[in-house]
């Protein structure tokens, strides 16, 4: 279907833009002030010139820093291999027990509702000691399961797979059940392709919910082995200092993976859902 | 609904268990910590409700904190809703640009509150600023922003927006692509217009993403304190001192589990209240 | 049989050897490039002990500690601490006493106001690590500029606060008239701190603190106190020489290192950060005092601690010598930069040291300093105070905010009598 150059699509444009503005120009100061020689941090903020958003000089030096000095390349590596993990363990569980809180009548379904629901209303400081005593005592601590486990029961991606399903008509599932197909292959054949853009949605939250930890793998991990990205850009501010190249180059550098996951999955936001049995 | 009790505990244990082991026992036991007050020695004493009727009667910080949060939250919460959901309506289309600007709105989300915190500190410095450059070049006067006690808390508030919406947009856009196409060609054929669409149609069909997306979002505001801890320290004056920031001083600062506990359980029942409001107010009332 | 037992002697030697020891050590974040060497070192002259050292970033560091130590395990078996906690820690045990460790002899080779601070209730309890002090630099170009002649660096010079504002005064410029002035006076660099602005106080005479730790009251709202604490805030609300809203000591730095404040009330590290801006002419002019009072300044920074439940003790304590001894301090000052604890790396780095900035501070170290009062309650208080100065920048009253402080702070610190 062409789409014609209209007065709205031109109105869209033009508001689209001056959002834009508002969101990209602080982030593009930060990168162009990570594409500067380490300096002064004003310099270019004021007065406003050109050369604030558009550096004279060029220099990748600040991330040559911190990937090869800083090691920030394997603190990436491990927030990707942690993320992923989440990610991959908390849709299979938060999609089985959305299932369960949308589509069955039965004793306690209220009271786990209420449990998921408040799982996610509880700031994470006010946990964080006996969650660390317990993780100690379980003999997770200083372990990758110690920073992937806790974040693979999530209320929020429950709740939301719960709201999911509940839109699935049950004739589908009744028609299904009549054929003889066990709950596990509903689950897994007709249900879980049907939410698509719900398990996108679950993908991108969880993994930046992992992605953003910073506090817990202080706390639950010890080694210098398991150290996260947000825990290596945070490092740039100290007591005495702050190195603000080093700051905005682990910011920028540290943001492009979880962009890379959504680009990836924006097509499944595109995804219409025509023809796929939903239709009265 | 169906009946099938075996197979719907099996789906639901999983994360039951997870859910038990990873947060309902370590709230349980911040809430136990709320009714104990604990001496510097160690000695644990059970003290019933004194933590609470000292933050209710005696403590003046705690009340002025009660008021800003709630300043906050009725002003961040439908603001982010409002932005998100006219991003991802502007967005919706598969015009060639939307997959850019999905991503310019996305990229804020991926840098953690406390970085986004220190680059709005730096961005919104009361002299040399990036905001204040540019308000030089259009002629106008240079704010104080985080340094004024009438326009800190806003600048929060634009902070919250700017590194949330996006993330937001992103459910609404989830929730968008689940209305089939179908439901819009009816609507024109009969003659509907683009407002009509909009209100009698797009909005009410989102309701279910929009109680998610409220309830989510009103829990994350409420236990917000990052950009408090890190630019403002509950100031100038009080007027950012946010709930939770209060109880994580109270924790980690004032090693006072008693009443960091006390004020993290009062959050708690002050979202639970608002999010089954919330709840009912966006109850689905649609079928298509 | 005596051949059998020293075979097995032999075998059990050779096994405590080759099982390493694991120390777990909670540092502050500070580059992994500056503190790795220091770690290679040690663990190459200490075969059997290996370092898994995690590095935390500032502003995560005191919550991770109080998590850490308040599970009540055996680890972290060695850890960073802020000199002014190590009250808080030893009231509530977590730091292991020292003094069977330390000779007189060893502890004479720090000075003596960080001993100080790393001792409570009698007993030696953190090693000192860092220390630091304070002073007023001021930038050429602009004294120059607009004619003011330099302050004096000399100690015999030392300028009283009335002679400060005067310079400050002078050195304020709006230079487009729209009320916001290009060049500040004088901006301080911890814009809220007590550990800079209680040496204001001091040098009135007043205290701080009872002597007790545990009473504010009659401390921080005596008159002279409060006159202090007044002068402070006129230099944001009356006299408008000083920018507020610093919220980040680094933001300091940046207003003066690109020459837009005349002085700097800031700390000794600066002479190492500010070489970033290079086209910078600074000086440095001593700590000011209040005239008929008394010059005081600012000192004190890291100690380190061992935990009371490590079951390593003994590599701990090797380890916790190595870190603070005269060797490794020196290599971290060149690394790092921050001012050595022990008077022998100074006289070891001459070609460091002898400039006179450096000779400044060490005169006011060894003359002028007072370290932050000793209380378990520190944390508290000083967050308190630090919200208080805050306001009173900001423009509140200060006797009011003063007294609603003390009444606040006091109720705090029963709970650790």
């Amino acid at each position: 279907m062409k789409k014609p150059v209209t007065i709205k699509n031109i109105l869209i444009f033009a508001i689209l833009t001056l959002t834009s503005a508002f969101f990209l120009i602080p982030l593009a100061w930060v990168l162009a002030s990570s594409l500067r020689p380490a300096g002064s941090l004003y310099e270019y903020a004021n007065p406003l010139t050109w050369k604030t958003f558009f550096p004279a000089n060029i220099t990748l030096e600040n991330y040559r820093k911190i990937f090869v000095d800083l090691l920030f390349g394997r603190a990436i590596l491990n927030s990707l291999f942690v993320s992923i993990s989440t990610v991959f363990f908390g849709v299979l569980v938060s999609s089985m027990a959305g299932f369960a809180l949308a589509k069955f009548r039965f004793r306690g379904r209220q009271l786990i509702f209420v449990i998921v629901l408040v799982t996610f209303m509880v700031p994470f400081e006010s946990i964080v000691i006996p969650l660390y005593v317990l993780v100690r005592g379980i003999g997770l601590e200083n372990s990758y399961a110690a920073l992937i486990l806790p974040g693979v029961g999530n209320g929020l991606g429950i709740f939301l797979f719960k709201q999911f399903f509940e839109e699935v008509p049950n004739e589908l599932l009744e028609a299904a059940r009549m054929d003889r197909a066990s709950w596990f292959r509903i689950y897994a054949q007709i249900l879980l392709p049907l939410c698509m853009p719900a398990i996108a949605t679950v993908v991108v939250m969880t993994f930046m919910f992992q992605w953003n930890s910073l506090f817990w793998p202080l706390v639950a991990t010890h080694s210098s082995r398991f150290e996260v990205v947000q825990v290596a850009v945070a490092a740039n501010r100290m007591s005495e200092d702050t190195s603000w190249a080093n700051l905005f180059s682990a910011a920028i550098a540290g943001s492009l993976p979880p962009v890379v996951v959504f680009l990836f999955l924006q097509k499944y936001f595109i995804q219409g859902i025509s023809g796929t049995g939903l239709k009265t | 609904m169906f009946k099938s009790r075996g197979a719907a505990w099996l789906f639901v244990l999983p994360a039951l268990i997870l859910l038990l082991l990873f947060k309902v026992w370590p709230i349980g036991v911040s809430f136990f910590e709320s009714v104990m007050q604990t001496s510097f020695s160690g000695r644990r004493s059970f003290v019933g409700f004194e933590n609470y009727s000292y933050l209710f009667k005696h403590d003046p910080t705690f009340w002025n904190s009660v008021k800003v949060t709630f300043f906050y939250s009725i002003l961040v919460n439908p603001l982010i809703i409002i932005v998100s959901l006219t991003m991802a309506l502007l967005l919706n289309g598969g015009h060639a640009f939307t997959k850019f600007f999905r991503t310019v709105f996305f990229l804020p989300t991926a840098i953690s509150f406390s970085v986004v915190a220190v680059i709005f500190a730096v961005v919104l410095d009361p002299y040399y600023g990036l905001a204040n450059s540019f308000l030089k070049l259009l002629g106008l006067p240079g704010q104080p922003f985080f340094g004024s006690q009438d326009q800190a808390l806003w600048c929060i508030i634009w902070l919250s927006v700017w590194r949330s919406a996006g993330y937001w947009m992103m459910y609404y856009l989830a929730g968008l692509q689940n209305i089939p196409k179908t439901i819009y060609e009816a609507a024109e054929i009969d003659g509907a217009n683009g407002f009509q669409r909009l209100f009698k149609l797009t909005l009410p069909l989102l309701t279910r993403t929009t109680s998610f997306v409220l309830v989510s979002n009103t829990a994350f505001n409420f236990l917000m304190f990052a950009p408090v801890y890190i630019i403002t320290r509950g100031g100038p004056r009080g007027s950012t001192n946010l709930l939770m920031y209060e109880s994580y001083t109270s924790a980690f600062v004032n090693s006072d589990m008693g009443r960091a506990s006390a004020i993290t359980s009062i959050l708690l029942a002050i979202i639970l209240v608002f999010s089954f409001i919330e709840l009912k107010i966006t109850k689905a009332k649609f079928e298509y | 049989m005596k051949r059998f037992i020293v075979v097995l002697l032999v075998l059990f030697l050779a096994v405590g050897m080759t099982t390493a020891q694991n120390l777990e050590v909670l540092w502050m974040g500070w580059p992994k490039d500056q503190v790795m060497p220091l770690i290679n070192e040690f663990q190459a002259k200490n075969p059997g002990i290996k370092i898994d050292i995690q590095l935390i970033p500032f502003g995560q560091l005191f919550q991770t500690i109080e998590v850490r130590l308040a599970s009540g395990g055996g680890t972290p078996d060695v850890y960073i601490v802020d000199g002014p906690n190590t009250a808080s820690y030893a009231a509530r045990k977590y730091l292991l006493p020292l003094d069977e460790y330390f000779s007189p002899a060893e502890k004479n080779a720090w000075f003596k106001s960080s001993i100080k601070t790393g001792t409570y209730n009698g007993q030696f309890v953190s090693v000192p690590y860092g220390t630091s002090s304070a002073g007023l630099f001021f930038n050429k170009a602009i004294f120059e500029k607009y004619g003011v002649p330099f302050p004096s660096e000399k100690i015999s010079g030392r300028m009283t606060w009335e002679e400060v504002v005067d310079l400050a005064k002078k050195l304020t410029i709006d230079i487009d008239k729209d009320g916001k002035p290009e060049i500040w006076g004088i901006c301080i660099e911890q814009i809220d701190r007590p550990y800079l602005l209680f040496p204001l106080m001091q040098s009135l005479g007043a205290e701080v603190l009872s002597p007790d730790g545990f009473e504010t009251k009659g401390y921080i709202t005596s008159d002279k106190f409060v006159r202090a604490a007044s002068f402070y805030g006129k230099l944001f609300n009356e006299w408008k020489v000083s920018p507020q809203g610093i919220n980040d000591s680094a933001i300091a730095r940046e207003y003066f290192g690109t020459g837009k404040a005349a002085m700097m009330l800031g700390n000794e590290w600066n002479i190492a950060r500010l070489s970033k801006f290079t086209n910078l002419q600074y000086g440095l002019a001593p700590f000011p005092y209040f005239a008929g009072g008394v010059p005081v300044t600012p000192t004190g920074s890291w100690h380190v601690g061992i935990n009371p439940k490590t079951a390593n003790k003994e590599a701990a304590i090797a380890f916790v010598k190595y870190m603070t001894g005269k060797d490794a301090v020196m290599k971290w000052y060149k690394l790092n930069g921050i001012a050595p604890a022990r008077p022998d790396v100074y006289a070891a780095l001459p070609a460091d040291f002898s400039n006179p900035m450096w000779q400044l501070f060490l005169h006011e170290m060894n003359n002028t300093a007072v370290a932050r009062p000793d209380t378990p309650g520190y944390s508290q208080y000083e967050l308190i105070l630090r919200e208080t100065f805050n306001a009173i920048h900001y423009g509140a009253d200060p006797k009011k905010s003063l007294e609603d402080a003390a009444a606040r702070i006091d109720r705090e610190l029963k709970r650790f009598k």
